[in-house]
Order: structure tokens, then sequence, then C-alpha cells
């Protein structure tokens, strides 16, 4: 046993937090970055799902091949891909470069619409038939019925979702780095590269679990709300999907 | 702007370095597969773990899930490549850190998987297995897991999907995928755009091949249970 103390207590030897403490400025902002980043795509997501599922849903079948098409490239999509695609391919050929914080908000948005036009299908067809039979037998329009009586409904059991969308939205965030987003994740190698010797250890720590405890802070707050709204049916079932969640064709 | 991509994409920066990209597409998918095996392998115990009477067990596999799951992926990739090198505990090579970060990441889904689909065999399964005289080891080996084994192969499928994707940024490691391969080349040519393109749609079509794949294989084995 004294060996393996032994081997822990020299393996730990030389560890400093402090040059981490000393950038925590920067690494704030950098977390801050991160945020505004993961709640603008999140934000821009929620109309882009929608716009995605009612594509999906469209009486005319162009509209809902395009619909089914889009929705499967976007989650065919890796985000780095994506990222890279946009910031240095396109540009290159002549398209619009934009800065890293709209350039990463905008391969949020196109990634998570793809992802929330499933959870708000699921959330849409989670909504009992009888409810627009009745609307409509009391003589609502079909806009009427789905503004004032579906859309509400879908939002009740959607929302707690989002807390678990969210989290996923703020790890990916973390990949934007690559383009030069000055987000956390990037703070953290900057800095871990400035001292000598290299701080990668204690920077690269420190990101993870700042990392870990916004996540899990966003589930449970997530979770709360899923107890609040009395509606246990979408959260969980957007967990279950799992990581990086995709379902294949017609899934 | 798309009639000029089309005028300027320029096919033989494509087939000069269609071996490289060959090659870095191979290593991709092998990455993925061995992390996802690893992964799948480390699930078990994991979920095994979750699985203890012991709450200090349990609590140890909910803190391994709880941490994988919540940390992104490039931050496990960074910390086995330099935060562990610059400590001088390991170095391993960008392939090896690959492997094992899917396979780390990985197994905390895939314990999850293993997990919930123990629980979707009905309750009823064990109680019959036990009253007709078979011991708890019995009914788990062979009325339980066969069933729970069906219900695995889905989500399983479906992490592997996720792998294939999340495996995309270890070139920014060095190892030598696609993605390498295109940016050396945008360093050296200056044509990024052609590479890119090719390694994206390269990717997108591997990953929905496997997830087509996966709900094929989700809607026979639905079919085959009823």
């Amino acid at each position: 046993v004294s060996g393996w103390v032994g081997a822990l207590v020299a393996a730990g030897r030389g560890i400093d937090f402090g040059p981490v403490w000393d950038q925590r400025d920067n690494l704030v902002r950098g977390l801050f970055v991160d945020l505004q980043v993961a709640v603008g795509g999140l934000v821009l997501s929620i109309p882009g799902g929608l716009l995605l599922a009612s594509l999906r849903r469209s009486g005319s079948w162009p509209l809902r091949v395009a619909g089914f098409t889009l929705v499967q490239l976007l989650r065919g999509a890796a985000l780095y891909v994506m990222a890279v695609w946009f910031f240095y391919g396109l540009p290159a050929a002549g398209g619009p470069k934009f800065d890293p914080v709209p350039t990463g908000i905008l391969v949020i948005t196109l990634l998570y619409s793809g992802y929330l036009s499933e959870v708000f299908r699921a959330g849409l067809a989670a909504v009992p038939r009888g409810q627009t039979e009745a609307a409509q037998a009391v003589g609502l329009g079909r806009t009427t019925t789905f503004v004032s009586v579906t859309l509400p409904q879908t939002v009740r059991i959607v929302l707690p979702a989002m807390g678990n969308v969210f989290a996923d939205i703020v790890k990916d965030t973390a990949i934007l780095s690559v383009i030069g987003l000055n987000d956390l994740m990037r703070e953290s190698l900057r800095w871990a590269q400035f001292y000598r010797p290299f701080r990668y250890f204690e920077f690269i720590t420190v990101a993870g679990l700042v990392y870990l405890v916004l996540v899990v802070a966003v589930t449970q707050a997530g979770r709360l709300l899923e107890r609040r709204t009395g509606d246990a049916g979408s959260a969980s079932l957007y967990r279950r999907r799992g990581f990086l969640r995709i379902r294949g064709a017609g899934a | 702007v798309s009639t000029l991509v089309a005028l300027t994409f320029d096919w033989d920066v494509v087939r000069e370095h269609g071996g490289e990209l060959r090659h870095g597409l191979w290593l991709t998918l092998e990455v993925a597969g061995l992390g996802f095996v690893l992964a799948c392998a480390l699930g078990l115990p994991i979920a095994a773990l979750r699985l203890s009477r012991s709450p200090l067990v349990r609590g140890f596999g909910a803190v391994w899930v709880g941490v994988l799951r919540g940390v992104p992926l490039i931050v496990v990739v960074y910390w086995l490549y330099n935060a562990a090198a610059s400590r001088g505990w390991f170095v391993i090579s960008e392939f090896r850190t690959g492997v094992l970060a899917l396979g780390l990441t990985g197994s905390a889904y895939m314990a999850e998987n293993y997990r919930a689909a123990l629980r979707a065999v009905d309750s009823g399964q064990r109680e019959a297995a036990l009253a007709v005289g078979l011991s708890p080891t019995q009914s788990f080996w062979t009325v339980e897991a066969p069933q729970a084994a069906r219900v695995v192969v889905a989500p399983s499928v479906n992490l592997l999907v996720g792998l294939l994707k999340a495996g995309t940024i270890l070139s920014l490691i060095g190892l030598k995928d696609m993605f390498y391969v295109a940016r050396t080349v945008a360093v050296d040519e200056f044509s990024p755009f052609e590479l890119y393109t090719v390694a994206a749609v390269l990717i997108v079509g591997v990953t929905l091949v496997v997830a087509g794949f996966a709900a094929l294989l989700e809607r026979w084995l639905g079919r085959a249970h009823r």
C-alpha cells in the first residue's frame, strides 16, 4: 500500500493550480463566450427545428421530401466538420466569411435544428388527435387550432427536453475553439502553453470540471422543469436517445 | 456564390490527394470502431457497478457515467494527450488517444444502454424463471440477458454513429485523418475548399449509411420481438 501512496504522491508532485487562478478572468470570459454561442444557438434552433418539423408534416410531398433530406443531412453532419467547412472551406471558394462567434452560432443552429425537429415532431405527435378534432368541431380554423390548441400542448411536452439539449450544446461549443472562438477551451489551451513548464494538466482539468459543473447544472434544471410541468415524457425520451443522438432514416 | 463554387471546384486537387484521403477515412473508421469495441467492453462492468447493492459501488458507477457524459470529448482528448504527458505520466500516440477517449466516453453511454436494456426486460420474466427453479444467476444469463441483448443493439449502433462523428475532432491532436489531410493541403496549396468538402461529404455519407443500417436493424429486431 505504501508503494501505491508513494507513487501517487510522486505523480502529484509539482501540480500547481496557481497559474489557473491567475488567469481566472480570461477563463471566465471564455466561459461567457461559450454561453453566448450556446444560448444564441439554442434560441435560433427552436424556430429552425419548428420549421423543419412543419416541413416534414407538410401536405405537399416535395416539401416533405425536402424536410426529410435536410434533417438526415444535418443529423449526419459532425459539428467539427461543419464548423471547419464554413469557417475555412467556404471562404476559400469565394464564399462569405464570418467571425468565429456568428459562425459558431450558425453551425450550432443548423445541427440542432435537425435534432430539435425530431423532438418537436415527437411532441406534436404526442398531442392526442382528439384535441385537433375537438377544436375543429367547435369551429376553429386550421391555423387557430394549431396556434392555440396544438402548439401550447407541444411546448409543454417539449420544454423539459430543452435542459438536455442545452447541456449538449454547451459541450459542443468546446469544439468551436478550432475556428478561433475564444472560448473556455481555447483560453485554457492558450494559457497552458504560456507557462514553463506547460500547465496542460492544470488548465485542462479545470476546464473539464467547469464544463462538467455547467452540464450537470443545466441537466438538473431541465429535470426540475420536468417535474414542475408534471410531464416525464420528453426529457427522458430525449436522454434515452443517447450521445450525439442520431436515429437512422425514418426512425 | 454557387456558380463560382461550381466553376472553381478543382477535382485535380482531390485526385492528387485521393490516396491520403482514403487512408484518412480508414483511420477515422478504425478509431471509431475500436473505440466502440472498447466502449462496449468497458460499459459492461460499469453497468454492473451501477446495479450493485452497495451504495458506495453504485456511487462510483454513477460518478464514472456522470463525469464522462458531462465532460466534452475534446477535453478528454486533450487531457489524455497533453495533460498526462505534461505531467510525465504517460505518452500515447494520437491513434491510441483517440481509441481511448472514444472508448472512455462511449463506456458511460454504453453502461446506460445496458442498464436501460436490463430494465426493459419485464420483471415477470425473472419471477417466472425463479418460480420454475432457476437460480438468480441462471435466470440472469439464460432468461434476462438474452432479452436485454436484443434491446441494447439499436442504441449501441446509434452510439457508434455518434463516435464516428465525434472522432473527427482527432485531427486536432494530429491524427492523420481526412481533415488533417485537408488542412495540410490547405496550408501548402491554398485550396481548402475542395478537400474540406469532399471530406465532409464522405463522412456524412458514412454516417448516414451506418445510421440507416441502425434503423433497419431496429425495425428488424422490433419485428422479431413480436
